[in-house]
């Protein structure tokens, strides 16, 4: 037995040393990109991988379908302008929208595109199941080869923002399996899908665009610390990284700050828990949550600026909504940090630390809750034990506590939760704060907000037909002096910090000039991929 | 001294290393482990002996609660699978064929099952955390000891004394009581700590898997799993030093299995 023993170990050793001398050596095979640039082509790793290239289904939702065109498109100051459209109009009811549609785009497989294609992207997307939110669309028709005319059941003035990231597939070949192989007439053509590991894709030669300077693109998909590794062997031009792991300098590239309007804040439940359940059977209301000076105390005495430098290595920014720094957001939302104030709105509401344990309470209730966050999720992990730090000083104590998805849709009425959302289309507003979306198991309104004033603003800014009227509304949705859902007004979200989406980019290469980021540090990026370029 | 004694003071010693292990665990305060972003990412030195994370808690405060936290669900999943083992064992042996073999089926089915799948299965059924993993490792355990269980019973039951008990007209459970379970001490000891270092790691690989212990609690799974990320930055210590204790407390756990044995297990106790 002993003598096995002693053979065994051997053997292990063995086996070790061999690892360690094969792990260290290189790979001879692997694509090496090495410092020679490819003029040509860029290899780009990102983190979350598209579930479809479909844009029916999922693809290109809330960015752009790179490989499909759009009837419209947005600029970096979210001033739309045309793309397939040449023109569009809406009825006075705003019930009837008109576009007509360029008569020279074809798909790259050589047949036309023409307006019964789009008819048949809208009317696909609203059948089947699709992330975009066509409710309020009643039919699309096609009236002739270039107008298409859509009927709309209610108004809607986020429609443009709809239509801006929707693109337009080809009626001829669209079946079940488009989505993994597509045709469109976007600036990029599909070559090939690997999942799990990377998609290329190639310049549109025929594009009716102005032709993308660089030919081949390669997305790799792999997690961040992986995509680290691949940066420092020099095997990708751009890579997705976090603030966790961006503060090291890799020679060769240089690190890409984008902001965003990604934001993380706290969903707090609003309402009491008076034994409810929702619609799914879950229960809600929380007894200190629900309290408007504790909200408050959070909103006005964490230090977001203090989050963002220590906890997040200076990669964000200070959050004030769902929208900052968009045309519709109300920049009367900021507020100071003011941890004397939040102290005052404390003790006038009757929380003062009656048992000296530096929590205060009120009726026996001590000031205490469980905020809970997608485990593995460090981002959200460092804000929400940051934040509880320093909601602490303040007198109120934040359990946090990771858990799965799962669990997280269980219990978000209940606790609050730190979440995030960001988005380029104002509806996002509503979903977050009307009160038909309340207590719905879709992430918008775990905390049960409802407010009839914000509800009256938010429906006005739904109807509106021109942006400039819906943005007046939105706006006063969020403060008009004395309501809204701003952290001034009924506070049902503490906004934190709008992260940075950070990349390394090799030298050399120039990625453009990246618009406000939505949420999702991944699609956004490859958004204007058509204006990168190589510097010779 | 002789090598018996030897081996009671190394015995006495290892245990008392494990002893002091878990006491220190629990009487590290969760201010030690507090987050401390001015901390962060912290090399170790004298100050912080095993460095910080990236969210500045002190990895050597961490890695003790987490010792702590892995030498409970060893103790108490293992006992409780020693339990169950002894008493599945001496049924199997005692009852009629038809129980035997069904529950040397049982066996067959658990142990066709790899540990590791069943307690991910088990413990994500019982809601994850403590209780979940508890459950989950101790019903998994029992098996390899309730067969040695099960064997040495058989060998008894043929032993003269128990004939002659039997002829004197005691009572079946009268011999199991006074004959059998005696017998068994030794096994049941030495099954029992030889079952702590497997409890241990299933525990790790649990947690480390992401379907164990909640990712606040410093389990020694958690701590490994969420350094994986942080070590293409450079941050190697996250991993070695928890790596490296856990080791230590297994291969300690092992060796006090293996003295045990040597010191109370009849063949070799003469020595």
């Amino acid at each position: 037995m002993k003598k096995h023993k002693k053979y065994l170990s051997r053997i292990t050793l063995l086996v070790l040393l061999l690892l360690l001398v094969t792990g260290c050596s290189k790979s001879s095979n692997s694509p090496t990109k090495g410092n020679e640039i490819d003029n040509n082509s860029v290899v780009i790793a990102i983190s979350t991988e598209p579930t479809t290239l479909d844009p029916c289904i999922s693809w290109g939702h809330g960015t752009t379908p790179l490989i499909q065109s759009t009837l419209v498109e947005y600029n970096q100051d979210m001033i739309f302008s045309n793309d397939l459209a040449t023109d569009y109009s809406i009825s006075d009811d705003g019930l009837t929208w008109t576009f007509t549609i360029r008569n020279d785009v074809t798909f790259t497989d050589g047949e036309p595109l023409t307006a019964s294609d789009v008819a048949f992207t809208f009317n696909t997307a609203k059948k089947g199941q699709s992330s975009l939110d066509l409710t309020f669309m009643d039919k699309a028709e096609a009236t002739s080869d270039d107008t298409i005319v859509f009927t709309l059941n209610r108004p809607t003035s986020t429609f443009l923002n709809t239509i801006a990231t929707t693109g337009i597939v080809p009626e001829h070949t669209y079946n079940e399996n488009y989505g993994t192989a597509p045709i469109g007439s976007g600036p990029y053509t599909f070559v090939q899908w690997n999942k799990g590991e990377q998609l290329m894709l190639k310049a549109n030669k025929d594009y009716y665009g102005t032709v993308p300077s660089i030919e081949n693109v390669t997305i790799v998909f792999m997690t961040e610390d992986a995509a680290f590794a691949a940066t420092k062997a020099g095997q990708v031009d751009v890579a997705l990284t976090s603030a966790t792991l961006a503060t090291a300098d890799i020679a060769g590239y240089y690190l890409k700050t984008v902001t965003s309007l990604d934001n993380r804040g706290f969903t707090l439940p609003v309402t009491p828990d008076e034994g409810k359940i929702t619609e799914s059977g879950f229960p809600y209301g929380n007894n200190v949550t629900c309290n408007l000076e504790i909200r408050q105390a959070l909103a006005y005495g964490i230090d977001r600026e203090q989050i963002a430098k220590v906890a997040l290595n200076g990669f964000a920014d200070p959050a004030y909504s769902e929208n900052d720094g968009m045309p519709w957001n109300n920049p009367e939302v900021i507020i100071a940090t003011d941890k004397i104030y939040a102290k005052k709105l404390l003790t006038d509401n009757g929380w003062i630390d009656t048992d000296n344990d530096g929590i205060v309470d009120k009726d026996g209730l001590k000031a205490e809750f469980t905020c809970i966050y997608p485990a593995g999720d460090s981002f959200r992990q460092a804000v929400a034990l940051a934040a509880s730090a320093e909601a602490k000083e303040l007198g109120i104590n934040i359990i946090v506590e990771g858990t799965s998805w799962d669990d997280i849709s269980k219990r978000m009425f209940s606790d609050a939760v730190l979440m995030g959302w960001g988005s380029s289309n104002p509806y996002t507003s509503y979903s977050l704060y009307h009160t038909d979306t309340m207590l719905k198991d879709d992430y918008y309104n775990p905390e049960g907000y409802s407010n009839q004033t914000v509800d009256s603003y938010l429906d006005v800014a739904m109807k509106s037909l021109t942006p400039e009227e819906a943005y007046e509304n939105w706006k006063k949705a969020q403060w008009d002096g004395t309501t809204g859902t701003s952290m001034k007004g009924d506070c049902p979200w503490v906004w934190l910090v709008n992260m940075h989406h950070l990349y390394y980019v090799r030298e050399g290469l120039d990625i453009g000039n990246q618009q406000l980021h939505a949420h999702g540090a991944s699609m956004p990026l490859l958004q204007n991929l058509k204006d990168w370029s190589w510097e010779n | 001294m002789n090598r018996r004694q030897k081996l009671l003071i190394l015995t006495i010693l290892i245990t008392l290393i494990i002893v002091c292990t878990y006491l220190a665990g629990i009487c590290i305060s969760e201010e030690a482990i507090a987050v401390d972003f001015t901390n962060a990412k912290l090399k170790p030195s004298l100050h912080h002996l095993f460095g910080t994370d990236w969210l500045g808690r002190d990895l050597f405060a961490r890695t003790m609660k987490g010792l702590s936290i892995s030498i409970t669900v060893g103790v108490v999943a293992s006992a409780i699978s020693a339990i169950i083992a002894v008493l599945i064992g001496i049924a199997s042996a005692a009852s009629s064929k038809v129980i035997d073999s069904i529950i040397n089926w049982v066996i067959d089915l658990v142990m066709g099952v790899p540990h590791l799948i069943l307690i991910i299965l088990i413990s994500f059924a019982c809601g994850r955390g403590l209780k979940g993993l508890l459950i989950g490792i101790a019903v998994t355990h029992w098996t390899s000891l309730a067969r040695l269980i099960r064997a040495e019973v058989l060998g008894l039951r043929t032993e003269h004394y128990i004939a002659v008990s039997r002829k004197l007209g005691k009572s079946n459970g009268f011999i199991l009581i006074h004959h059998i379970l005696p017998h068994m001490i030794p096994q049941f000891i030495v099954g029992l700590v030889l079952m702590f270092p497997h409890a241990i790691l299933h525990e790790a690989s649990v947690s480390f898997l992401g379907y164990g212990l909640s990712p606040e609690q410093p389990a020694i799974g958690i701590i490994l799993s969420e350094s994986m990320k942080y070590l293409s930055s450079g941050m190697w210590w996250l991993a070695f030093f928890p790596g490296l204790t856990l080791v230590s407390i297994v291969f300690l756990f092992d060796r006090l299995g293996d003295n045990l044995k040597s010191l109370i297990d009849p063949y070799s106790a003469q020595e």
